[in-house]
């Protein structure tokens, strides 16, 4: 019998391994923006994806949709009683916020662009990574549609992450419970006085979300909600997180780690909404700025 | 036309099925405890290395394991190189492996085994995960395993009479 691996095929391994080597240290680099081969292949797949999940998602939410209308009852009797406290709010609103827009007249603020604003666009959810080593949901939207990288990712519950790479017509979303080190969003709690962290990836064992390096005078409560906080330069203000269910000192003592239940829903995705931002943001203005130095 | 692409066809839709439908139905989105990754596409790779020799194992295994790459996970290279070279190894068309259902079964799950203990080594050393052997072995590999084995035994034998048509047909073919 001959020997099962030969001189020839012994060189032919090392040599693959020496490929494996370089092609993970060359997708480990950091920002690094889609190939155009893995552009084709993404999109190319991506529409017979979009064909096999159309259908998957109707069945299941035809599903959803029959447990749904088992509690409808409970539900509405429990919807009817908000709607009276709904109508009141509607005047607070109103009242609080023509009353902010004659307090910004009256103190001259000129900024033009709000850190809440922002543009909403729709797509459909077509994969998900099987091996679960990794939080990445891919949707039917990419750069033609206006996609551009770290745009926030939502659904109607809360924020679920933000896109990570984009290809022409398909796109791939990093959950916020992805565990990768650069995963991380600025947020805030919503409260008496606004305290300050980052989201930075899930807790396994409990399924929460690590809300870190809040300021260790802060005053947490359980069931505070918490938001982005616009800060990161990227996503837009107020949109939820989740809320608090509870906190500790870090490990050094120094800084507060808080957990938070998201309150979107990350496994039952099918339709998602891409937020763009409007305010500018911050590489834009360094962006010009070099761009001025240069001429 | 169709048969000789068939296996290729066969592949790609399984490829699409594990991150598309399995992913709306997926048992641990629902309230399962433990994971269940499906590796139906490396199954029905090796079952066709197996019956039509370690070159198509080789290839098929280089050509999707590209495709897993790009489409499913962020660090290229792992899969090519994990699928191209255990299809490479266990792909063993010996009269005597074809014959016995159940000695293609072995080598089949062996792969599968293979595979996801590369795959966790590789993740770790990546550092991409932080997982404990432990609960990866009781919430991820057994179960992982058990589901896997329950699929690959119920189709195997449709699967070998399948491979075997094939075989027939392509020798009136040529």
């Amino acid at each position: 019998m001959s020997p099962f691996f030969s001189n020839k095929r012994l060189i032919v391994l090392l040599v693959c391994m020496i490929i494996l080597v370089a092609l993970i240290g060359y997708s480990m680099s950091d920002r690094r923006a889609l190939s155009w081969p893995e552009q084709f292949v993404t999109d190319t797949v991506g529409s017979v994806q979009s064909a096999f999940s159309r259908p998957a998602h109707f069945v299941a939410g035809f599903f959803d949709n029959i447990s749904d209308m088992r509690n409808l009852y409970e539900e509405n009797k429990i919807l009817k009683s908000h709607l009276d406290e709904y109508a009141s709010l509607q005047v607070e609103l109103n009242d609080l916020r023509r009353r902010n827009d004659e307090l910004e007249g009256a103190v001259d603020l000129q900024d033009d662009f709000e850190l809440m604003d922002y543009t909403v666009r729709s797509a459909l959810v077509i994969h998900r990574s099987p091996d679960r080593w990794n939080e990445q949901v891919g949707i039917n939207k990419g750069a033609q549609d206006g996609i551009e990288e770290n745009m926030a990712v939502m659904t109607s519950g809360g924020l679920i992450g933000k896109i990570d790479q984009v290809s022409q017509f398909s796109s791939s979303i990093q959950l916020l419970s992805d565990q990768d080190v650069t995963n991380r969003i600025s947020a805030m709690v919503d409260g008496d006085d606004s305290v300050y962290g980052f989201i930075e990836g899930i807790d396994h064992e409990t399924g929460y979300l690590q809300f870190t390096k809040i300021d260790i005078e802060a005053e947490l409560e359980d069931g505070q909600t918490v938001s982005t906080s616009g800060l990161g330069g990227v996503f837009p203000k107020n949109l939820t997180i989740g809320e608090i269910v509870d906190y500790e000192y870090d490990e050094f003592g120094l800084t507060q780690t808080a957990y938070v239940e998201p309150s979107a829903d990350f496994y039952h995705l099918d339709y998602v909404m891409v937020i763009e931002r409007s305010a500018p943001t911050i590489d834009d203005d360094i962006n010009d700025d070099s761009g001025d130095d240069e001429s | 036309m169709i048969i000789r692409y068939s296996t290729f066809i066969a592949l790609f839709i399984l490829f699409i099925l594990e991150g598309t439908v399995y992913q709306v139905f997926a048992p641990d989105f629902h309230g399962f405890p433990y994971l269940l990754i499906p590796r139906w596409m490396f199954m029905l790779l090796l079952i066709a290395g197996i019956y039509r020799g370690r070159g198509y194992g080789l290839f098929y295994g280089i050509i999707f394991g590209v495709f897993y790459d790009i489409i499913y996970s962020q660090v290229l290279g792992v899969y090519t190189f994990g699928m191209g070279l255990l299809a490479y190894l266990l792909c063993n068309s010996i009269p005597i492996v074809k014959k016995n259902l159940s000695l293609i079964i072995l080598s089949v799950t062996l792969g599968v085994v293979l595979l996801e203990y590369y795959v966790y080594g590789m993740m770790t050393l990546l550092g991409k995960t932080e997982l404990s052997h432990e609960i990866f072995l009781s919430k991820r590999f057994f179960p992982t395993m058990i589901m896997n084995f329950i699929i690959l035994a119920i189709l195997a034998f449709p699967l070998r009479r399948w491979f075997q048509y094939f075989d027939r047909k392509m020798q009136d073919f040529n």
